[in-house]
């Protein structure tokens, strides 16, 4: 399940002071073209391969009902055809090169991930210049690539019954903001885009000044700059795209959605709404999610899996988004689980946190865990490609990486008592329970 | 964040890149150390973060020593090993590892169980001294087996409400049947309701012990200090004189079997084709490995061009080789809308005939070359991978040289060689085909193809 990824991708805090020299904000060099382009460089000969990251600043975000799943949509079509890259073509010259590459569209971003030998760099750049605003959108390729949308969702969604819950759960905890809709958008909304709309949309939030570019591996700065120069300096830059404007409200009440299907075992999520990266009580937040969610040692796990067994497995936690989204607690029940008592279990586990807090062995816990992913994440050139990328996106600039662990370790025991309280009300909350049709054993 | 990605990760290949300018990228060879007990360890230093990783493969202890009534009892034992040591609860072990960021795992393959730990440099001889005391004393307590247990059973029950997972599971015993690579590590529902915690218990006293155990260090740390770290944790353990674990000959398909399952709620069908494959280590390893890049291993292969690209019939369309040292496994997989299957399956029946009549263009060859080679150096960057290659060659003996001479044979494969594994490979006459959809829309479309053997996903078992 997608969302299991909560903390999972941007775990990068680091202080300056915790990372040798390896890695360092120094060795990372950045540029600026006219048109707008950002540029991270990071020369790495660990190995003779090359990670090209392209990333851009739009996502499910910046959608409205109507073209929902548009973003990731365009991605797709981002392979089918371009100016001087025919439909198909991208995938097969790049793989002839000796190169791979996948792409991913989430909430807040869409990214372009290109790992290839270092031989085909300028081969590289020039499709990836050629698609930031040549892409065709080739009518015939459109409708068949709408259909492999289609079964993409009846995969990932309309087949999974913790997904359907999660879409249900989503749809109802947020009401106005467009996070309202999975990053795969409704399935109606697939069947029906128009593509002068789709190309629209593409116009609107595909411009070098809307993106960023990170290469990290085996290449020399100044040779890779100048290609870099040679093939994405002639892109015009685009009108900024609009901002999103759309705040969502304060929820008056506790909501609740009831799915029954047929069902092996029941299904149970509960969210609270919760605040954006940008928010001083992220960080108090984000610490809360781990002592309460990460690994078996978690004070959730504890209780509901390993004490009162009324469940196998409980995960979730704070997610990293530019607009204030949820806190989430995924739960697979047992099958004759008492849900009322889970609820209850963990409404009293958060009750605890707001009357005592956590303890310093929980908040150095945390601490310890973060770095240790941190370093985890720096094993590849790609992994560093990549946390460099998603601070960006997110967190509004990279070098957030090389602090952001300083905003985590000063973080004061009452500011963590402070920002439960406020998040986990009642009022804030909604619960989502996917029971086998039949009703509960 | 919530993402969608283009391709799913399992997609994605088993091997990765190296262009021909990088003839040059080796593994780097290890250092062989020994154990006061006789356990080899490889051992190799790197500088770049202050990260290690270990793993210890313990020969015998595997799931091929299972009796078919105590299927899953090698996971089981493995899993129960963490689970409290004669001093530390399981609690005690979990939050002390935790609080060090660090990952442990105890896990059950075939012919062997695996120690794995991953950490900061700093941690390592506390996480050793745990896996030690975890692997040397473990209590199997009677308690910890209970709740180990009802995991298990849920998660065979939830297996079923995703037909994507599910048709992995009645593939495997449609094809394995109750041979031992067929087991599934859950363990079955009959399986567990025979098991004890002193099964296990016996299980460990029978089957875990020092000789012919082979492991590797990778990371931040000196040799010298590596060595004294090991033999403290392990040096002293001898543990059970382990019988050689032998395995059966993998069953081969004569002719056609076709399962349907019935997933009344489905809104796909999802299936699975497999055949005989080849041996780990076999020298048909490059051309088949070309071979099936071009087939189903890749984005643009004839699979996922013919299913995905040009038809939008599915997300996703692959086939890869499982290998293992008494055999191996051909699979092609993938899923569509229930009224498409029909029109799938014909495709992959079309290319499974095509591909050994007609093989590959010389384009073809050269792209599928090059990106093995160029996917690869990628597979060996984190001190894991490296950890993970050592063992998996040693263990095999099939020397540290092993990907210098694989890459160089992936160098050497011609169209007639590619053509020649799959007329070997790619089967056509004899193979398991596993279907998991809403009969009543698709029972009509598969009735061309043979006769099916048909159950309700809400039969017990699989």
């Amino acid at each position: 399940m997608k969302k299991s990824l909560a903390l999972g991708v941007l775990l990068l805090f680091a202080g300056a002071s915790l990372l040798p020299g390896e890695f360092r904000k120094e060795d990372i060099k950045v540029h600026k073209l006219d048109n707008g382009l950002k540029i991270l460089l990071l020369e790495d000969h660990t190995i003779p391969n090359a990670a090209l990251y392209t990333y851009f600043r739009v996502g499910s975000r910046n959608e409205r009902p109507g073209l929902t799943g548009v973003s990731h949509f365009i991605e797709h079509m981002m392979f089918n055809g371009s100016v001087k890259v025919a439909p198909g073509e991208f995938d097969r010259k790049m793989e002839l090169a000796g190169g791979s590459n996948n792409a991913s569209t989430g909430n807040d971003r869409t990214g372009y991930t290109d790992w290839f030998p270092a031989d085909a760099l300028e081969q590289m750049l020039e499709m990836e210049a050629d698609r930031m605003q040549g892409a065709t959108f080739d009518p015939k390729t459109l409708e068949s690539e709408r259909q492999v949308i289609a079964s993409e969702r009846r995969m990932g969604v309309d087949n999974d019954n913790d997904s359907i819950l999660w879409e249900n759960v989503l749809a109802t905890a947020i009401m106005a903001h467009p996070y309202h809709w999975d990053v795969i958008g409704w399935m109606s909304d697939i069947q029906s885009w128009r593509r002068d709309e789709i190309i629209g949309y593409y116009k609107t939030f595909y411009s070098p000044n809307n993106a960023v570019l990170i290469l990290v591996g085996d290449f020399v700065e100044a040779k890779a700059l100048n290609l870099i120069e040679k093939y994405f300096g002639p892109i015009p830059a685009g009108t900024p795209p609009p901002a999103v404007l759309t705040v969502e409200p304060p929820q008056m009440g506790t909501k609740r959605v009831l799915i029954k299907r047929e069902a092996q075992v029941p299904s149970f999520q509960i969210v609270w709404h919760a605040p954006s990266v940008r928010d001083p009580e992220f960080y108090p937040m984000s610490i809360l999610s781990q002592v309460l969610l990460r690994g078996q040692s978690s004070r959730l796990y504890r209780r509901l899996v390993r004490e009162e067994q009324l469940a196998t497995r409980v995960y979730g936690g704070q997610d990293e988004t530019i607009d204030p989204y949820l806190f989430s607690i995924y739960v697979q029940p047992r099958p004759d689980a008492d849900l009322a008592r889970i609820e209850a279990v963990i409404e009293e586990e958060l009750a605890k946190v707001k009357k005592e807090g956590l303890t310093d062995s929980e908040i150095q816990k945390v601490l310890n865990a973060t770095r240790s992913d941190f370093y985890m994440g720096l094993q590849t050139i790609g992994g560093k490609a990549s946390q460099l990328a998603e601070t960006e996106m997110i967190y509004g600039n990279f070098e957030k990486l090389f602090t952001i662990m300083d905003d985590y370790a000063t973080v004061k025991k009452p500011q963590i008592i402070e920002a439960a309280k406020k998040y986990f009300t009642e009022n804030n909350k909604t619960v989502g329970t996917l029971i086998p049709e039949g009703g509960q054993k | 964040m919530k993402t969608r990605t283009r391709i799913l990760p399992l997609l994605v290949l088993v091997l990765l890149t190296v262009s021909l300018a990088q003839a040059a990228f080796k593994l780097p060879a290890p250092e062989k150390l020994t154990l006061k007990n006789g356990i080899v360890v490889y051992f190799l230093k790197t500088t770049e973060v202050p990260l290690i990783s270990f793993r210890l493969n313990l020969k015998g202890a595997g799931s091929a020593q299972e009796p078919a009534e105590f299927e899953g009892i090698a996971a089981l034992t493995a899993d129960q090993i963490m689970k409290g040591t004669a001093k530390m609860g399981a609690d005690a072990v979990s939050e002390a590892l935790d609080f060090m960021g660090a990952r442990l795992g105890f896990s059950a393959s075939d012919e062997y169980a695996a120690i794995s730990a991953d950490c900061l440099s700093e941690h390592f001889p506390k996480v050793l001294e745990i896996a030690s005391a975890c692997l040397t004393e473990p209590a199997f307590l009677d308690d910890e087996f209970k709740k180990a247990r009802e995991i298990r059973l849920n998660g065979l029950k939830s297996v079923k409400d995703n037909p994507g997972s599910a048709v992995r599971n009645y593939f495997t015993k449609a094809y394995f049947g109750t041979h031992p690579l067929g087991h599934f590590a859950s363990g079955t529902e009959e399986s567990l309701a025979k098991m004890t915690a002193a099964d296990v218990r016996a299980y460990y006293k029978k089957y875990y012990g020092s000789k012919g155990a082979i492991g590797a260090l990778v990371g931040n740390i000196e040799k010298k200090q590596a060595l004294a770290l090991l033999n403290a944790a392990f040096g002293g353990w001898k543990g059970a004189n382990a019988p050689a674990s032998t395995l059966p000959p993998l069953p081969e398909p004569k002719g056609i079997k076709l399962l349907l399952i019935d997933k009344p709620d489905a809104t796909q069908a999802y299936w699975i084709l497999g055949a005989p494959g080849y041996a780990l280590g076999d020298k048909i390893t490059p051309q088949a490995t070309v071979m099936n890049t071009l087939f189903g291993g890749r984005f643009t292969s004839w699979l996922s061009t013919e299913m995905r690209i040009k038809r939008g019939l599915t997300y996703g369309a692959g086939s890869n080789f499982q290998t293992y040292r008494i055999g191996g496994l051909f699979q092609a997989n993938s899923y569509t809308r229930n009224e498409k299957i029909g029109e799938m399956l014909d495709i992959l029946f079309d290319l499974l005939k095509k591909v050994g009549n007609e093989g590959f263009t010389a384009e073809e060859i050269e792209s599928s070359r090059n990106y093995v080679l160029g996917q690869f150096p990628p597979t060996l960057e984190t001190n894991a991978a490296k950890a993970g290659t050592y063992v998996r060659l040693a263990f095999n003996n099939l020397g540290f040289d092993y990907y210098d001479k694989y890459l160089a044979g992936i160098r050497a494969v011609t169209q007639a060689a590619a053509k020649e594994a799959a007329v070997k490979l790619i089967p056509t006459e004899n193979y398991v085909l596993v279907v998991v959809g809403k009969a009543d829309e698709i029972r009509d479309q598969l009735k061309k193809y043979g006769t099916w053997t048909e159950k309700k996903i809400s039969d017990p078992g699989f």
